[in-house]
């Protein structure tokens, strides 16, 4: 995989049981070494990472090098627009990436492709232009980000000095920093206090007992009885779905709070990627490779719907079958009723929405940067 | 001479305007990093006093209602706290937290990854082990900005930063050969330079975590201080290899932006790459299968061991003769007696399973633990885990006593199911109580650590000053 994303810091396995939600538990990441948190070299990293440092290191000197050697002068003097000259420059070093990238690209592809390993990149094939336009954009920003420092740095060691700190604050301390203060502005609780209002709003007897007196008075109703013996369906199974759909509502409201806290923090994320444009393709990079929180979440729902699904099947079949007074054991013939589990992950534009923000930036960014590559190119003095 | 040269170095680079927008950004990370790392420690103690007094309230119920038992009220046998099976499996069970160390807020670790309570109770060793704390898992990927974050990759970069112009700058400037030729050697130059740089880095790091720890209260504590110490050491010696690193590449004679790439390579290489590659080799070499096989293997144990309920528990009787009453048809028909029975066959035939994933991550370790001398960032980040009580060692100690106390727990409950005692009160249920590593096997593991920093800083260091004889002064 290019991005493995937070998937070595999601939970591998979830029981599926009755009358429970249950976490995703196990971490990948916790039967590693403390060397896993430095991080892992996967291609996302080195994209991220390591390659807008070498377009820091071809790009710092593209004009204060030459400023400083005198050849910015004779360029000059040769007639050609400063315009044109960044973008022959942006050309050039986009051209030097390009030759190693483009192959290297092409072989990961076919290897997803032939080794059907892929995953969710090789099944859908638009989340892999997704992902390579992301990338582009990026070393795009990178680039007219570079050249316009290089233009206006006084000599090529300001440049350096300065694009180096860019790199570093955006590709190394953005995250961290930014992952503490989203925690810090919308914090999540710990697993003990959640738990404790789970089971709160779980044994509270009173909406239960709401819950059933209304059902029992609706069966009554329609059936035109007055005791639970007399109705033509067994109420035990009825009022187990009701305890079922009151646990539902329990476990949606609860998780759903902490999974929108989650959002928030991600959002947080994407916003400062107004200031740190890594946010932004970390952000994309791991939505298009399927390896989110939000594809988690989506798993996670279609997981639950499933288990809901084989809930309602046992006790409505409970309803219809059980006597009074006997103890009633379905055959195999009622599981194979219950359908197999399937699941599709949600196309390439789920993922593009889901992410706007971060999209958005991106774009600004691009817009931004060459708009200012350009006036810094204008305004760049030969000497 | 050494002093003339320190005072004349402070006045110089006290008169430079981006060494204090410089050094003021780096306070402002270290000043972050420790409320991050503050605000977190906060957060465990919260959740572990928060289980304590869940188990408070919950053992204050039980005792209320074991006198109105006593007095004739009625209660379900599922719910009889009187029965050993029900409180030890249910009601009953303690919490084992690991509280975090005096240090912990100055280095994060493993502690936000690595569950820090568990529920102990008579059910499978596995299933109680399992628990996790709830965190945003993009949190857990892009890691936390602590003060061990500042230290490990932004305290190189400083040092880097003072430092890689420090002879080259004068020789550019025209002005070394000027300096050299009063009656002083390069050398002694070079090192009164360093020295005072060195200094003031590694005084600010210092002092300020020490106010860190000042503002979290435990330095008053005496054996917060042996591990401040021990802290303090670490970070010398981080910076001193990184400083012995910067005056060895000094000692070259190349230009300024020379230096300034070979030093920024140099930590690109040691703090980012190495680690990330050294840890791709320990993965790719002893590889952990997913959980989830272990997952499957516990399902099918536990399968197999309910349908040989009864073979089981013959087996039980077996290696507990002391426990077979003379009575077995009886005891068989004993729900939960069988429970006990199939959950001691359900850790008995999932051990080997679990045994492979313990022997994987340990071979990891061992691998890293000899590999880290190769990266002075590997080997500050364990050593400031060590020190901070966040490391996986101290996990480990912790899970052992875990199960130590798991198994007391079934020693104490266990014979009371098979006789059928009831529990009288809540006084004599055992307590967990977390057994803190010594200093001295901290001191010792932080130690090795600083040595493997220090012997390579040494060698640059000398090799630093050897070359400076050879340094072109001019040209």
């Amino acid at each position: 995989m290019i991005d493995t994303g937070v998937d070595p810091y999601l939970g591998v396995a979830v029981w599926m049981e009755a009358h429970k939600q249950n976490e995703f538990k196990f971490r990948p990441a916790q039967d590693r070494t403390a060397v896993q948190r430095f991080g892992e070299m996967t291609g996302a990293e080195v994209l991220q990472v390591l390659l807008p440092l070498f377009i820091v290191l071809m790009a710092f000197a593209a004009f204060a090098g030459e400023r400083e050697h005198g050849t910015l002068r004779q360029l000059l003097a040769t007639g050609v627009s400063r315009r044109d000259l960044a973008l022959g420059k942006a050309a050039g070093i986009a051209a030097a990436i390009g030759i190693v990238l483009i192959p290297a690209a092409v072989m990961a592809i076919a290897a997803f492709v032939l080794s059907s390993s892929g995953g969710l990149l090789a099944a859908d094939p638009a989340r892999i232009v997704l992902l390579a336009v992301v990338y582009v954009l990026y070393f795009a920003i990178v680039i007219a980000t570079a050249l316009a420092i290089s233009a206006r740095a006084k000599s090529s060691r300001v440049a350096l000095v300065t694009l180096l700190t860019f790199w570093f604050a955006n590709s190394l301390v953005a995250t961290r920093a930014v992952s503490d203060l989203a925690a810090w502005l919308y914090p999540t609780p710990s697993a003990i206090e959640f738990q404790k209002a789970l089971d709160a709003d779980l044994n509270d007897a009173k909406e239960m007992e709401r819950r059933l007196n209304l059902r029992r008075a609706e069966l009554f109703d329609r059936y035109q009885v007055n005791t639970v013996d007399a109705l033509p369906i067994a109420f035990s199974g009825i009022s187990m779905q009701e305890g079922e759909e009151h646990g539902n509502e329990v476990f949606d409201k609860h998780y759903g709070a902490l999974f929108a806290q989650y959002a928030r923090q991600d959002r947080v994320t994407q916003f400062v990627g107004l200031l740190a444009p890594m946010l932004a393709v970390r952000t994309l990079s791991m939505g298009l490779a399927g390896t989110d929180v939000a594809q988690h979440r989506d798993f996670a729902t279609a997981a639950e719907a499933y288990r809901r699904d084989i809930q309602r099947v046992m006790n409505g079949d409970i309803a219809a079958n059980q006597k009074k007074g006997q103890v009633y054991l379905a055959d195999h013939t009622l599981w194979a009723k219950v359908p197999e589990f399937e699941y599709t992950a949600p196309p390439a534009s789920w993922v593009l929405t889901n992410h706007a923000i971060a999209l958005a930036v991106l774009v600004g960014w691009l817009v931004a940067s060459t708009i200012v590559m350009f006036s810094s190119a204008k305004g760049a003095t030969a000497d | 001479m050494l002093r003339r040269i320190v005072l004349h170095e402070w006045r110089v680079l006290s008169a430079d305007a981006t060494v204090w927008v410089v050094t003021a950004a780096f306070a402002v990370s270290i000043g972050y990093g420790v409320w991050n790392g503050v605000r977190w420690t906060r957060f465990q103690h919260g959740a572990i006093a928060e289980a304590h007094a869940e188990e408070a309230a919950r053992y204050d119920r039980i005792a209320a209602q074991l006198i109105d038992l006593q007095s004739g009220g009625k209660v379900s046998p599922f719910a009889d706290p009187r029965s050993p099976s029900v409180f030890a499996g249910r009601l009953g069970p303690r919490y084992a937290s690991l509280p975090p160390a005096p240090l912990a807020p100055l280095a994060i670790g493993q502690s936000d990854l690595l569950p820090y309570y568990f529920k102990v109770s008579t059910d499978a060793r596995e299933n109680i082990v399992s628990t996790t704390e709830i965190e945003n898992p993009a949190r857990l990927l892009a890691g936390r900005f602590d003060l061990a974050f500042v230290v490990v990759f932004l305290y190189p970069l400083l040092i880097l930063a003072v430092t890689y112009n420090m002879v080259s700058a004068e020789k550019e400037q025209g002005t070394l050969p000027m300096v050299l030729s009063q009656p002083i050697a390069l050398g002694t130059l070079t090192t009164g330079k360093v020295a005072l740089r060195a200094s003031i880095v590694i005084g600010l790091v210092v002092v300020f975590s020490a106010v860190a720890s000042i503002l979290t209260g435990v330095l008053a504590d005496g054996g917060a201080f042996a591990r401040f110490l021990l802290w303090m050491a670490a970070v010398a010696a981080y910076g001193l290899f990184w400083f012995a690193l910067a005056a060895w590449v000094t000692s070259l004679g190349r230009n300024s932006t020379t230096n300034a790439t070979i030093l920024a390579s140099a930590w690109l290489v040691l703090v980012v790459m190495t680690p990330s590659v050294f840890n791709l080799i320990v993965t790719a070499v002893y590889p952990v299968p997913s959980r989830v096989e272990m997952v499957q293997a516990m399902r099918d144990a536990s399968d197999e061991a309910n349908k040989a309920g009864a073979a089981a528990l013959a087996r039980y009787y077996d290696d507990h003769p002391e426990l077979a009453t003379g009575d077995p048809a009886q005891a068989m028909n004993d729900f939960n007696i069988l429970r006990v029975a199939v959950n001691d066959d359900v850790e008995r035939r999932v051990r080997p399973v679990v045994q492979r994933y313990e022997e994987r991550i340990a071979a990891q370790q061992r691998l890293i633990d000899r590999l880290r001398f190769l990266s002075p960032a590997i080997l500050m980040q364990n050593a400031l885990n060590d020190v901070a009580g966040t490391g996986t060692d101290r996990h480990r100690h912790f899970l052992a006593q875990v199960d130590d106390f798991h198994r007391q727990w079934r020693a104490h409950f266990v014979p009371m199911i098979f006789a059928k005692a009831s529990v009288g009160s809540v006084e004599s249920v055992p307590r967990f109580e977390f057994r803190e590593e010594t200093d001295a096997t901290i001191a010792q593991r932080v130690m090795t650590a600083i040595i493997g920093l220090v012997v390579p800083g040494v060698l640059f260091a000398l090799l630093g000053l050897r070359r400076l004889q050879r340094f072109p002064i001019v040209g």
